[in-house]
């Protein structure tokens, strides 16, 4: 292959790295109004009163909103008012939005309004919300609108409950001859994408709503906006440029419906939000929490039997994409092992916390840390080596998932290869612990995820190509370039294809819902796969017409005509042939007749025979295809400090095509490097009142170049058959493992378990004193 | 953002500063000494920190000075805390001011902005207690030279109108065996933890600490304790916890139990590494 797998620089490279590329902040209209929230400095309260009559006194003051009934929003149950009425449910909440004409105006008059509250009892855990007679987060949980397969429970805090029943638990529990169980734990933290969230509106006096937002989902926020507020969807344009980082928390719509309601209340006339780091730290949807417990069985081989799990997910204040993250942790519940026997009840749980959106990996991440710190313990228990007990219980091809899912040779990766890599590349064989002093030593630890894309059912991605008169390629599609570089790869593919040179094909950086072909949502590393089956499908739309002029001009059947080097010609005398510049366009006779016209590519792609899950046992295909991936950490331990260094990581997965290398090795190290974070530091502290104490990045510490490991990654390629040139999602599968390998490899060093996140020293030193 | 106005004055000369800031205090304006400008900043956007009038004393020749002069280092309030580390006339404040924030903010911080700092970690503060250095001082009624552990009981004991212009060292305490450690809630990022420095001056141990208590501090106390010669290291670590000033921090960074536990490991190897040093 020419282009695939070549480490082509990303089309968007030269506009970033001169600090000339524009993300949705800095386009400024003039005139452009300011909005500023008002958010509540209380995990849960009542609003007792909002006094704005200081606030309207500062000048430039256009309007304030506050106390005001708006429709109820919310993608998976419509639970969550825009802005706070009756009673504030997280740190963070907006309660009132002042439109100023300057950002400064703004705040000086937000700054001034006064919030009466009266204290209410604070739900400050999953496990605690769950708890009967716990106080309700919502206490209408039975009125709200929601969506068909949302099953929240009224009159508990359970927002839904994804039940997982597969084989025989008694069978399980009777065939095993030993037994672990585990409960983990961690709380909420953040994305902390470089790029704030901002978004802008603006209705035109013929009604058209103009949407600018740093958005990984801007089909999703005309979508949710016409539902929300009774529009035409056509009338809603919603424009999305580079995008600074998402992971995730860039999926859900809440600013934009801010900017809209603002806009709406000011005539029409353009509103810009823009989060501060605080507020996109706590008031838009963070990375949720979760407390698990696992409990797995084995028979006298080391192959599990059983497998019982209860994921409680800390969905916070508003259900939103919590439920989708709640489903997709039970489809995936027991990691990359065959089991026939699980039993898994995954709840979505309200509580007073920042409500939580999707974290690169989707609840992968989360859930390999309690599965995956339960298979050390497990291994610890039968004396086996713990990355032998993986291999032996690796999901393999006519194996079953949770969800009943036969895989195939296809349809999930390789994982024993993963493992053999990981082997090697860690020198695992050595052993997992060295001595290095009297205090130090090297230590490593393993483990291994799985995920597939519980995306919508019937989510589509969609391509357009035009060309320009000098014969090279526009590509337009929908996914957002969200820095993953998936729009280069896209061109990469469509130059594959026609077998053309990549700098001659242009990428459209910018989506705009009215003339880009819709791409469901930047969501769930579907971008390769879903857009560039498009691309694919488009290619060969053009590919056909660019032969049908050709055919014509050269007097040759169509299946006479090769196409390559932006050229269509005769297979057996390439000389005799058309330029694309000269068939683009239609083609001119030298008499001045002309044929063809403008030649447009289209290509449109959506997923095949996904189901929805039986509520009862959640049988039922939920995604597409199962990534698999092994890693490992290294850690230098010191015994007396508890403190330790990261010395290397690892992770091998099945990419089933490695499409551009750098960008593959790029997405992998970046996403281990966010993983060794949210392992070992990224967390909300919470007070008893529900507030998050480090709302600032002064205490809320991402990881910092220096502090990273050694980073290795490899790749098995088990091509997925109906994948673009056989290629697997990867951008989110370097993170998944993290946590739970340095838990491992920590809790091995330390002889103690530790099944909470973060894995700072002063957990560790709480469970040694605690083992004392 | 800051959301307020303020008027932005940047005088040449020390006089011009201590006057400006009389004539817009009685103005009402709450004037503020001001260098790298980073808390203004930082605390401004928050509403922790309002001012109306702005005095910069960058431009002051007396802020800016850096040099060896006799025996002893002078080293200006204005000057950055990157500058020092660069210039590296003080080891034991190079090393402790190098853990401070991160590089680019170092660039801002100035050495008197940490110390008179309303964050209270103000480590670069620990070195000039140690080597129990000079601060020259300046304010409505003239300059006064103080010692630093006069005026400083946990910050610095400014008067209205007050401010630093220079810290004096003597020589001998800048070449004394030294110890300089900051532990923080993981790896290299963040507040301290713990902020340990010590010198060793005429067989003598002097430690600082900051992140133990909400100011940082030296303490007679403790050094008696660690000093204790006769007694062995486990006896001379517990009468220094024993005699530790209060209250213990207990907060995000870590909870009051482990910054001791931290505490207690880092004077076991503040002993080892000064204990057999002779001077």
């Amino acid at each position: 292959m020419e282009v695939i797998g070549k480490s082509v620089i990303r089309k968007e490279a030269v506009d970033k790295v001169t600090g000339r590329a524009n993300f949705t902040h800095d386009f400024h209209t003039l005139p452009m109004l300011s909005g500023k929230m008002v958010i509540s400095p209380y995990g849960h309260a009542k609003i007792v009163s909002i006094d704005t009559m200081e606030a309207w006194q500062v000048p430039g003051v256009r309007t304030i909103l506050a106390g005001d009934r708006f429709p109820l929003t919310g993608e998976a149950i419509r639970d969550r008012p825009p802005l706070a009425v009756d009673k504030v449910r997280y740190h963070g909440e907006p309660v009132a939005l002042v439109v100023a004409d300057t950002p400064v105006q703004a705040k000086k008059a937000a700054d001034l309004i006064k919030v009466k509250y009266e204290l209410l009892q604070v739900v400050n855990s999953p496990t605690q919300a769950f708890q009967k007679g716990a106080p309700l987060v919502h206490e209408r949980l039975g009125e709200y609108k929601k969506e068909e397969d949302s099953l929240p429970v009224p009159g508990t805090n359970i927002a839904t409950h994804i039940k997982i029943r597969k084989g025989n638990m008694e069978k399980g529990w009777a065939d095993s001859v030993a037994v672990v169980e585990a409960s983990l734990s961690f709380a909420p933290s953040d994305h902390v994408a470089m790029e704030t969230r901002c978004a802008t509106a603006e209705i035109m006096p013929d009604g058209n709503i103009i949407i600018m937002t740093s958005s990984q989902a801007p089909f999703m926020v005309k979508r949710l906006l016409s539902d929300y507020f009774g529009i035409d969807l056509g009338k809603i344009i919603v424009h999305t440029p580079l995008v600074g980082g998402a992971y995730g928390g860039k999926a859900p719509v809440q600013l934009e419906v801010l900017a809209y309601l603002a806009s709406k209340a000011v005539g029409g006339k353009p509103v810009k939000i823009f989060n501060t780091r605080e507020e996109d730290i706590i008031t838009s949807p963070c990375h949720i929490g979760l407390d698990a417990t696992v409990k797995l069985g084995v028979n006298r081989d080391g192959k599990i039997q059983a497998a019982e799990i209860r994921y409680l997910w800390d969905g916070g204040a508003y259900s939103d994409k919590a439920i989708d993250v709640t489903r997709s942790g039970a489809v995936d519940c027991t990691g990359p092992y065959n089991i026939e026997n699980v039993s898994c009840d995954s709840y979505c749980m309200y509580t007073n916390h920042p409500y939580a959106s999707p974290f690169r990996g989707f609840s992968h991440a989360e859930l390999s840390f309690a599965i995956e710190r339960t298979m050390d313990l497990l291994a610890q228990k039968i004396n086996m080596d713990p990355l032998v007990l993986r291999y032996i219980n690796a999901i393999m091809p006519g194996n079953t998932t949770p969800t009943r899912v036969l895989l195939n040779k296809s349809n999930v990766g390789n994982l024993r290869k993963c493992i053999e890599k990981v082997r090697e590349l860690i020198h695992w064989d050595e052993g997992s612990v060295k001595e290095v002093s009297d205090r130090l030593i090297r230590v490593k630890g393993v483990s291994c995820s799985w995920k597939t894309s519980t995306i919508d059912i019937d989510a589509p991605s969609g391509v357009i190509l035009t060309f320009n008169r000098d014969g090279t390629i526009n590509l337009m599609s929908g996914v957002v370039e969200i820095g993953t570089g998936t729009k280069t790869i896209l061109a990469q593919i469509l130059a594959e294809r026609l077998k053309m040179d990549v700098d001659n094909i242009h990428v459209k950086m910018e989506v705009d819902t009215q003339t880009t072909p819709e791409h469901w949502k930047t969501v769930a590393s579907r971008g390769t796969f879903m857009a560039g089956r498009a691309v694919l499908k488009a290619a060969e739309d053009v590919l056909d017409q660019l032969k049908e002029v050709a055919s014509c001009v050269l007097r040759a059947p169509k299946e006479d005509l090769e196409v390559a080097g932006s050229r269509v010609f005769l297979r057996d005398d390439p000389s005799i042939g058309l330029h694309f510049k000269d068939i683009g366009h239609g083609y001119k006779y030298p008499n001045g007749n002309s044929i063809g016209g403008q030649i447009i590519g289209r290509g449109s792609y959506i997923l095949r025979h996904l189901t929805h899950l039986n509520p009862e046992t959640g049988a039922g295909k939920p995604g597409p295809e199962w990534t698999v991936a092994a890693y490992g950490v290294e850690i230098e331990f010191d015994r007396r400090d508890y403190t330790y260094r990261l010395v290397k990581a690892c992770t091998v997965v099945d990419i089933g095509k490695v499409m551009n290398e750098k960008a593959a090795l790029g997405q992998v190290m970046g996403a281990m490097s966010m993983g060794l974070a949210f392992a070992g530091r990224e967390t909300f502290y919470f007070d008893e009142l529900g507030r998050v104490l480090n709302p600032q990045l002064r205490t809320y510490r991402p990881l910092r170049y220096g502090e990273n490991p050694e980073y290795l990654v490899g790749f098995v390629e088990t091509p997925q058959l109906d994948g673009p040139y056989g290629a697997r999602g990867v951008g989110e599968h370097g993170l998944m493992g993290m946590p739970g390998a340095l838990g491992n490899a920590l809790s091995i060093a330390a002889g103690v378990s530790l099944n909470n996140l973060p894995l700072i020293p002063e957990l560790i030193w709480k469970a040694k004193e605690a083992a004392k | 953002m800051l959301s307020f106005d303020f008027d932005y004055f940047r005088p040449e000369t020390l006089n011009e500063a201590i006057d400006l800031f009389q004539f817009l205090d009685q103005q009402g304006k709450q004037p503020m000494f001001f260098s790298g400008g980073t808390e203004l900043i930082t605390l401004g956007r928050i509403n922790l920190a309002y001012t109306e009038a702005v005095i910069d004393i960058k431009d002051i020749a007396e802020c800016k000075i850096m040099q060896v002069s006799g025996d002893q280092v002078l080293l200006g309030s204005t000057l950055s805390l990157t500058k020092i580390e660069e210039a590296n006339l003080f080891p034991l404040l190079t090393k402790t001011a190098s853990e401070v924030a991160d590089h680019t903010a170092r660039g801002k911080i100035t050495l008197g902005g940490n110390i008179c700092a309303r964050i209270f970690y103000r480590e670069a503060v620990l070195p000039f207690l140690l080597a129990d250095s000079q601060v020259l001082l300046i304010g409505p009624n003239g300059k006064k030279i103080v010692p630093i552990n006069e005026i400083f009981q946990g910050q610095l004991g400014l008067e209205k109108g007050e401010f630093l212009v220079q810290v004096a060292t003597e020589n001998r305490f800048i070449r004394a065996p030294f110890f300089s450690v900051k532990r923080r809630q993981q790896w290299d990022t963040g507040y301290p933890l713990i902020t340990i420095v010590a010198l060793k001056v005429n067989q003598q141990i002097r430690v600082g600490i900051s992140g133990l208590c909400p100011f940082p501090f030296r303490s007679k106390e403790v050094e008696g304790a660690l000093n204790n010669i006769g007694q062995s290291a486990e006896a001379r670590v517990a009468g220094a916890i024993a005699v530790l000033p209060q209250p213990i921090l207990d907060d995000v960074e870590g909870s009051a139990e482990y910054r001791l536990f931290v505490l207690r490991n880092l004077f076991f190897d503040l002993l080892a590494a000064l204990d057999r040093v002779q001077v």
